[in-house]
């Protein structure tokens, strides 16, 4: 009972960094830079709802197309500040402006909204429901429901739409695609406010539950980039799978000894959260060493 | 002829110290560095917001000057926070910021140029290098951690605890202090486990806790981690007491749960401004309130009354850093809080209080107060 309570648990955590390394991977690959803001980003969801749940309080489910439409707003407008007058530059020009770009976030979340941490609504209700013995947060099954949507919705977009086919002909080859008259600017712009949209909403369900403070940013992207190197630089799939394993395994390490009753209780110590983050950095390196193009293989060009 | 005679005299009268010690106010440059932004931010908010009240409400004989300054979390950021302020002109006292590592690197400096650091930090080493020029307004683990301890094992009748504690430099400070006085009880932890502040889910640990079969869980948290703790403890009916650390105290921790999910839990700290119960300090909260539109913490009290002894040391004659550092050292002052006096290593707070939520509000009654616990207030 305890492994499925504590894996619910993890693919609903899963399920939310999972929208946040996927907008980490669209801007990858349409981009070729890494969005250092992407987990800025997800704070900046957070933020948004909590600034409109102030204004308007109903249930984050209301609140949801707002956020999507803010963060994505605000993804344009990252793009036109961090992304284009920097494009022909080296990369590392847009590496270093996500930076800057994810510490004004910060400050200004700090300004607006204060230090301290806050939550976000609900999406529906609040509360647990029991089944079987097994107690699961209405809140957690509807992250994995509304990360799902998403999920599945981005893939339609990308796979069956004309606006998909063009986001991805920019992904694949810049140069190419605007040769066929396709708007690249636009479609790296439209990426960007994909990628914060996925990210705000991130937010959305992920402060609920955990919380979120103006510098929280920096731990989700360090999920995000962990994920896409798992689960294979610029994978789209690999970044969902990655993003997964990242969550179930933070919840089920530390809780191994009571998984695995033959465990000698000599070692059970080895099993805590905080050693539970050296293994998942200690697999990451494995990954570099052994499988550098991740679980999935990689199809970016250039790793930053 | 006359005229100028009474000019003369007009002139000796206001040149006169008796004069000046009247009318002339004394000027007073106080920085406040203390870390606005990083994984402290709430805390250091408290510790500014205290420090400025306390200057708005100077003595009137008294012209204060003060620059707040953000030194982040980093060492670096403190110490050259602290360079540039003391570089700008006399300074008096400086309000210095809770972090231990800031305060670390910040210590050589002052003890080289001099002038006091009045701070709420709980890092026990700040007061264990010699410094003469630091001042610890906020009780320490040592003086906090036997009130948690003895109140879980006195007042509530624990034996079989279980401890979670952060990996920071105070999850390690106040976990040392809480088995050292437990193993004074005659006890130790039938659980222990260190939580990174990033860590999300409690699941694991409260499920390694529980397999423990403790009959009490003492944890020694964060602000946002201890909200989480006491979460997913309320969601998994945990069913046993949980005696929190001081960030329980912090008003924006217990607006992060319902009341029902504080039901049964109480902190340790220095003082629950929220929770009112003398004038003095039912005038600090109404004051802080208006001035800033929060509930004040005890981090913000006690730098609101260690600022406050820093002013009443100058008023009372003290005019250079050294002499407001012997002021502090020497003299015993009643603060909202409690009565502070110099345990000769610059520990300045002795007393803390246990609150208890009732579980039909965010707001926690005092329910025991410890006071002079390492018996420095003892004459």
């Amino acid at each position: 009972m305890l492994t499925l309570q504590l894996l619910v648990n993890g693919v609903a955590l899963g399920a939310a960094y999972a929208l946040c390394a996927l907008g980490f991977v669209l801007v990858l690959n349409a981009t070729g830079a890494v969005n250092f803001a992407q987990g800025d980003m997800v704070m900046a969801g957070g933020f948004v709802a909590i600034g409109l749940a102030n204004l308007w309080p109903v249930p984050g489910l209301v609140l949801l197309p707002a956020v999507v439409l803010l963060t994505g707003l605000l993804g344009l407008a990252f793009s036109a500040i961090g992304y284009f007058p920097l494009k022909s530059r080296p990369p590392v020009s847009v590496f270093i402006s996500t930076i800057a770009l994810g510490v004004i976030f910060q400050n200004v979340a700090m300004v607006t909204f204060g230090p301290e941490p806050r939550a976000t609504p609900p999406l529906l209700a609040a509360g647990n429901i029991d089944v079987g013995g097994l107690t699961i947060g209405i809140q957690a099954i509807a992250v994995v429901a509304i990360a799902a949507l998403l999920v599945a919705g981005q893939h339609v977009l990308l796979m069956r739409t004309r606006l998909g086919q063009s986001l991805r002909a920019t992904a694949q080859d810049r140069e190419m695609a605007a040769a066929l008259g396709i708007r690249v600017n636009l479609m790296i712009a439209l990426t960007f406010a994909l990628a914060a949209a996925l990210a705000g909403v991130a937010g959305l369900l992920l402060a609920n539950t955990y919380f979120i403070t103006p510098t929280d940013g920096t731990n989700y992207i360090l999920k995000a980039y962990i994920a896409a190197t798992i689960g294979g630089w610029g994978r789209l799939h690999g970044a969902i799978a990655g993003a997964m394993l990242i969550a179930v395994f933070e919840i089920m390490f530390p809780a191994l000894p009571l998984l695995v009753p033959f465990l000698p209780a000599a070692i059970h110590g080895m099993f805590s959260q905080t050693s539970a983050s050296i293994v998942l950095y200690v697999a990451l390196l494995a990954v570099l060493f052994l499988r550098p193009q991740g679980l999935f293989g990689e199809i970016a060009q250039r790793r930053a | 002829m006359r005229y100028s005679w009474l000019t003369g005299l007009m002139a000796l009268l206001m040149l006169s110290p008796v004069h000046a010690e009247q009318s002339a106010p004394v000027d007073v440059s106080i920085p406040v560095l203390v870390p606005i932004t990083g994984f402290l931010s709430l805390e250091g908010t408290s510790q500014r917001n205290g420090a400025v009240l306390a200057i708005r409400n100077a003595p009137p004989n008294l012209r204060v000057q003060y620059d707040v300054v953000d030194t982040g979390v980093s060492p670096e950021g403190a110490v050259n926070a602290l360079e540039r302020a003391l570089d700008r002109g006399s300074v008096t006292a400086v309000v210095a910021s809770m972090l231990g590592t800031q305060m670390l690197a910040m210590l050589p400096i002052v003890l080289e140029r001099k002038v006091p650091l009045v701070t709420v930090s709980g890092t026990a080493q700040i007061t264990e290098m010699g410094n003469p020029y630091v001042f610890r307004f906020f009780p320490g683990d040592d003086v906090t951690k036997v009130a948690h301890v003895r109140y879980a094992v006195e007042e509530l009748g624990l034996r079989r605890l279980a401890l979670v504690y952060q990996t920071t430099a105070y999850g390690q400070s106040g976990r040392r202090h809480i088995v050292e006085n437990l193993a004074k009880h005659g006890l130790a932890p039938v659980f222990e486990e260190a939580l990174e502040v990033q860590v999300r889910d409690m699941l694991p640990v409260l499920s390694k806790a529980k397999a423990a079969n403790p009959d009490g869980i003492l944890i020694h948290l964060h602000s946002g981690p201890t909200a989480l703790f006491i979460r997913q403890a309320a969601a998994m009916g945990v069913g046993i007491p949980i005696v929190a650390g001081s960030a329980m105290h912090q008003p924006p921790t217990a607006a992060l749960l319902e009341p029902e999910e504080l039901r049964g839990v109480c902190a340790e700290a220095n003082a629950s401004p929220v929770s009112g119960g003398t004038p003095e300090m039912e005038r600090f909260l109404q004051q802080y309130r208006e001035t800033f539109g929060v509930e004040p913490d005890g981090f913000a009290l006690g730098q609101y009354d260690g600022t406050m002894m820093v002013l009443e040391a100058v008023s009372k004659g003290a005019r250079t850093p050294a002499e407001v550092a012997r002021a502090l050292a020497g003299m015993r002052y009643d603060g909202v809080a409690m009565t502070y006096k110099s345990d000769g290593r610059g520990n300045m707070a002795h007393s803390a209080v246990i609150m208890c939520f009732d579980g039909r509000t965010r707001v926690p009654k005092v329910v025991k107060r410890y006071d002079n616990i390492t018996g420095a207030l003892t004459p």
